[in-house]
This record gives C-alpha cells, sequence and structure tokens, in this order.
C-alpha cells in the first residue's frame, strides 16, 4: 500500500546541536486527517516544516506517495500549507492571492479563473473576491488562505495551528467547517496545535509530541481513554496519575498497590507482570459518596478524601478533593449527578471507579 | 526640579537647538534676497531683491561678478548620485538579503561592510589618490571618485534593509514557495513589493549622501569636479549671495525630495500598518 505520507525515522538536530525531532515514525492513509499535538517546543511545527521543505530533514526519509522527498525544494513538493497568521499577500486581490499559485503554475486564464471562482464559491469568498486582504475579518482571512491552499490541488495539506489568531467562537465554526470542507474534499490534512479540543474534534488520528518525541498515535477516543504514557495521561484530559506496583489481576483488571491503597484499573497492551506502574484516572470516571455510606463496604477501588474546592462551570461540576498523601485528584461530572451543593468544602467523601475506566501504564 | 520647570528647560533646549539646526539656512536664504550686483554676502540688506536668482541663471546684465561656474558640476554631481543610488541600493538590498541568515563570519562581514561609513573621508580619499597613482589609474570622478561613494553609501543602504528585513515576516515568501512559486520568482513579486519602502529609503540615503559629499571626492576626483568642490573653489576667491541664492534651490530641491519620498512612504506605511493588523488580529 501506498501511503500519502510517510516519515521514517525522521530526526531534525539543529546546526547548535540541539535535538529538535527524534526517530519520527508515521505512516499516513489518503484522506487522513492527522493532528500533531504537544505543548510548544516539542517538535510538532518543526515536523510540519521539515514535510514542507522549509526545514532540512537531518536524518530518516519523508515519502510523498512514494516518492522521497527529502532533497526536494518547497516549491516542487506536492505540499501546501497554512499558517497561523495568514500569510496572505498584502499588496493582492483576494481573486489574485487564491489564483497566484495556478498563475505560476502556467494554467491557462480560463481554466485559472473557473478554479478559482468555485472554490472561492465552496468558501463563500465571492462577494469579497476584489477586496485586497488587509481590509478583511480574521474569518475571512482565514477562509483565504484556505482557498489560496487548496486550489492548487495539493496531496497534503499542511496547517500550522490555522485556528490560533481566532476568537473562541468563530474557531467553533471554522473548524466544523474545516472538518466538512476535509470530508468533502478526501484532501490528507496534517494539522499542528496546541489545543488538545482542537486535535480531539477534528482529527483521525493524534500524533502528541513531547521534547521532540512521538508519545503515542492513536484515535481520539483511544487517546482520551487509554493514555500510554504518563506525558499523555497528563497532558490529554484531567487525569489523576497515581504511581505504585503491580499485585496480581483480577480477571481483566490489574491490581496495583499504592501509597493510598490497592487499587485496580484496565491495562493497556502487554505490561510487566511485577514493578512499578503507574494508575490513571480520568476526572469523570471518579465516583463522589458522602463517607459513611455502607453501600462500598468492601469494594477495593475505594479511596477516602476530602472535598476542598467546587465550582460549577456551565453544566460541568469540577470538583477537587485532597487525598490522605496530600495529593489533589480533579473530578468532574453532569451537575445533575452532585446538585450544587452537595458536596461543600470540607466534606469527607468516597471516591470509587469503575476499573474498566481506569488504565494501567508502565511508570515513566 | 518641579514639573513646569522641566519643561521650560526642554522648551529651551528644544528652541536651541532648532536654531542650530536651521539659523544658518534661514540667514543664508535672507541673504540670498540682497540687493546687487554691489550688494555683499552681509547685513544689513541694503534693498529687497531677486538679483542673485537671476544673476545665477544668467538673466542679469553682464558685471564684474562672473557666473557661478557650476553648470556642469551639477550635472556631474546628480549623475554621480544617480549612479551612487543605484548601486548602492543593489548592494544594501542584496547584502541584507544575505544577512537575514546566520552564516559562517557573518559577524566580520558586518563590521567590514559598517567600517565604510565609519573611516574619516579625507583620509579613504587621499588614500585612494595614492593607490591610484601607484597604480596608474587616473582618477575621475566617475572612477575613483564613485568608488568611494559606494563605499560610504552602501552601508547606510545596507543598515537601512537590515532594519526593514528584521520586521519582515517570512512566512509569506515560504506561503508562495508552497504553492509553488520559485525563490527568485518570490523576491521579485512577493518580498520587492513588501519592502519597496526600505528600498526608498536606502535609495534617498545614497542619493543624498553622495549628492553633497566633499571630503572623500576632494583627492579622488580628479581634474573635473563636482558641485561641493566647485561651491568650495568659488569661496576661495570672493563670496557673493549668489551662492547663497543657489543653496536656497538646492535646498528647496532637497525638500521636494523628500516630500515626494514623504509621500510614497505614506502609501507603503499605511499598507504596511494594515499588514501589522492583519497579522494581530
Amino acid at each position: 500500500m501506498i501511503f500519502d505520507l510517510e516519515l521514517n525515522s525522521v530526526g531534525k538536530v539543529y546546526d547548535n546541536g540541539t535535538p529538535a525531532v527524534i526517530d519520527f515514525n508515521l505512516s499516513v492513509r489518503k484522506g487522513e486527517f492527522i493532528a500533531f499535538l504537544g505543548p510548544s517546543g516539542c517538535g510538532k511545527t518543526t515536523t510540519l516544516r521539515m514535510i514542507a521543505g522549509f526545514e532540512g530533514i537531518s536524518s530518516g526519509d519523508m515519502l510523498i506517495r512514494g516518492e522521497r522527498m527529502n532533497d526536494v525544494p518547497p516549491q516542487r513538493r506536492p505540499t501546501s500549507m497554512i499558517f497561523q497568521n495568514y500569510a496572505l499577500f498584502p499588496h493582492m486581490s483576494v481573486r489574485r492571492n487564491v489564483g497566484y499559485g495556478l498563475e505560476v503554475k502556467g494554467i491557462a486564464r480560463a481554466e485559472r479563473e473557473a478554479k478559482v471562482d468555485r472554490i472561492l464559491a465552496t468558501l463563500g469568498l465571492e462577494d469579497i473576491a476584489e477586496r485586497k486582504p488587509e481590509k478583511l475579518s480574521g474569518g475571512q482571512r482565514q477562509r483565504i488562505a484556505l482557498a489560496r491552499g487548496l486550489v492548487v490541488e495539493p496531496d497534503i495539506l499542511l496547517l500550522d495551528e490555522p485556528l490560533g489568531a481566532l476568537d473562541a467562537n468563530l474557531r467553533k465554526a471554522i473548524q466544523n467547517e474545516l472538518k466538512l470542507l476535509q470530508k468533502s474534499l478526501g484532501v490528507t490534512f496534517v494539522f499542528v496545535t496546541h489545543a488538545q479540543s482542537e486535535a480531539l474534534a477534528l482529527s483521525d488520528r493524534i500524533v502528541v509530541m513531547n521534547q521532540g518525541r512521538v508519545e503515542q498515535v492513536s484515535p481520539p477516543h483511544q487517546l482520551y481513554t487509554r493514555p500510554n504514557t504518563p506525558f499523555v495521561a497528563q497532558f490529554i484530559g484531567r487525569n489523576t496519575v497515581l504511581s505504585g506496583e503491580v499485585a496480581g489481576s483480577e480477571g481483566e483488571d490489574v491490581v496495583v498497590t499504592t501509597g493510598i491503597g490497592t487499587l485496580s484499573g484496565r491495562a493497556n497492551g502487554a505490561l510487566a507482570s511485577k514493578g512499578r506502574v503507574n494508575l490513571v484516572v480520568p476526572a469523570e470516571a471518579i465516583e463522589v459518596h458522602a463517607a459513611g455510606e455502607g453501600v462500598l463496604a468492601g469494594a477495593k477501588n475505594r479511596i477516602d478524601a476530602l472535598i476542598e474546592r467546587s465550582d460549577v462551570v456551565g453544566h460541568i461540576a469540577h470538583l477537587t478533593a485532597r487525598l490522605h498523601d496530600g495529593r489533589a485528584v480533579s473530578l468532574e461530572a453532569h451537575v445533575d449527578k452532585y446538585r450544587p451543593g452537595a458536596f461543600p468544602a470540607g466534606t469527607p467523601v468516597l471516591l470509587s471507579w469503575n476499573p474498566a475506566e481506569a488504565t494501567v501504564i508502565p511508570a515513566g | 526640579m518641579n514639573a513646569s520647570g522641566i519643561k521650560l528647560g526642554l522648551g529651551f533646549y528644544t528652541a536651541l537647538f532648532i536654531v542650530f539646526l536651521y539659523g544658518p539656512l534661514v540667514v543664508l536664504a535672507i541673504l540670498s534676497f540682497q540687493t546687487g550686483p554691489e550688494g555683499g554676502p552681509q547685513f544689513p540688506i541694503i534693498e529687497w531683491s531677486t538679483y542673485w536668482y537671476k544673476h545665477l541663471f544668467g538673466l542679469t546684465p553682464p558685471s564684474r561678478i562672473a557666473p557661478l561656474p557650476i553648470e556642469q558640476a551639477l550635472v556631474r554631481s546628480l549623475a554621480l548620485a544617480v549612479m551612487t543610488m543605484i548601486v548602492s541600493t543593489v548592494l544594501g538590498v542584496t547584502a541584507a538579503q544575505a544577512f537575514r541568515r546566520k552564516f559562517r563570519g557573518s559577524g566580520v562581514v558586518f563590521y567590514l561592510i559598517v567600517l565604510g561609513m565609519m573611516v574619516p573621508g579625507v583620509l579613504v580619499g587621499l588614500g585612494m589618490a595614492l593607490v591610484a597613482n601607484t597604480l596608474g589609474i587616473d582618477r575621475h570622478w566617475w572612477g575613483t571618485a564613485f568608488v568611494l561613494h559606494v563605499v560610504y553609501t552602501f552601508p547606510f543602504a545596507f543598515l537601512v534593509m537590515l532594519a526593514i528585513f528584521n520586521r519582515f515576516d517570512p512566512s509569506v515568501e515560504e506561503a508562495a514557495w508552497s504553492l509553488g512559486v520559485t525563490p527568485a520568482r518570490t523576491f521579485r513579486k512577493i518580498t520587492f513589493p513588501l519592502i519597496f519602502p526600505g528600498v526608498l529609503s536606502a535609495m534617498l540615503f545614497a542619493f543624498t549622501l553622495s549628492y553633497d559629499e566633499f571630503s572623500r571626492t576632494l583627492f579622488a576626483s580628479g581634474r573635473d569636479l563636482t558641485l561641493p568642490l566647485a561651491i568650495y573653489g568659488t569661496f576661495s576667491v570672493e563670496v557673493h549671495p549668489n551662492v547663497f541664492a543657489f543653496g536656497v534651490l538646492t535646498t528647496l530641491f532637497s525638500f521636494a525630495l523628500l516630500g515626494t519620498y514623504a509621500v510614497l512612504m505614506g502609501l507603503s506605511v499605511r499598507r504596511a500598518k494594515r499588514v501589522a493588523i492583519q497579522e494581530e488580529a
């Protein structure tokens, strides 16, 4: 099978010797929407710029549709890039901006105009086609940049934090448009973001990066529910990470001895039968019970705690509970479940979760 | 010192500054309206007249005062300034473009370029004359002097362009490359229109610096004089207000040049501002 994009052990070392990207492996099918997610400085943008050809590749191979691209200059790669600041040509009209890529490819005027008209219509830009980009709003400029990048029919569209400069409402709207556009065109998208909500909402698969390395490549739901590494567990969602030792297993569940009791969760992939592990418990998996309720007597997955804060934001209740070892645990649930004021600060509680919703991963 | 005291002090300082900056020019302008041909280059004004302006263009009856011998010198100086402007600006733009990326020895090269505007002009002029004599090269305004003018004005053009590129957003160029535009075409069609205000400033610097350059030209220009040398030559005999009249006209010409520049710059800056807003939004 020929992939749209293949990165085989791709590495980048800056001139001063700092490694920026280490052993990056990824194969992307045609039409996939891939997100590179990670904190700033994790190497996600550098990787994107290597795919575009703006940065040289220090080691490994990069292939687009089976063809090695390492030494091909950016203007001859079948990619086009959308920038966070849009990078529109300020001295050209919207129409000229969008048509410029076709113009330099020597496409005949009639065909060019037809293509430009079509993409302008798709993105709802017909009315502003003759204006200069500087007078337009952020959302409009974002669409112009998309139109300009897509009209040249790239194999892969690269997007560098394209929604970062928009306000929250607009971001939501354009996010939806982007997803629909990508599905209808069937073009492979590689999208860089530091906002997990964007990555989770848009992509088919997410590549989580940290300090130049790929931590995990998974579909959004799996990434959210089954993190592979402590970094992903901390970075995605609001998880409580408890360290401990494997004590045995109970059916599908792994039993872990921790400083605050014997707890259990589901193993993610192969796990050594002994040794140090982390138990990852998502905030929304934890249930809160008033202390002393008899129902939980004898259940294994329970810990005593003291409610420290309780905030309701919209329809979600956020609780923070303090464990006996001083650790803070985040909990989250629909307000229906808690009734505002049910657990004021200082209330002693019992926390528990379904072992199937917690994940056991190797430590560090 | 209280606030009003500081205000007063600063006001006085500003007034003094303006007097020293424009005082000579104003005195020169007033004296250029001295009556002629008997009036001299000093106060009091015997009678207001435009005699010396007419004298400049040969519109007065012949008198004992010869017309300023500047016609050819003016043409030479303008030609030299235009040549210098073109070469220095091209060098300045390309050198600054090279400095957008760090390269081996870029620090040394930077100081070597900037040295051209810092070394004393008289010494360089004298040195050039000696070199030319040693090598048996004839000294000409379009040869030895031209080279010195370029060495002198190129650093100014270079520094202006360096500042312009410093604020230039390279992602616009990358966007063009990723659309399939070659780097050469990107520079011509995307980069150059955007840095044009800077190019204009560099041209203005090179032109004006060359146009009134004296010390470097003095020893290096050979037999044919440039305008500053010709004017200096008339001083050494006797000064008449016709030199002042010429000075006023040259100043007005400079103002016209600056005015044109300001208009062009204003248009470009308005565009650049919109680009800046575009980036922030």
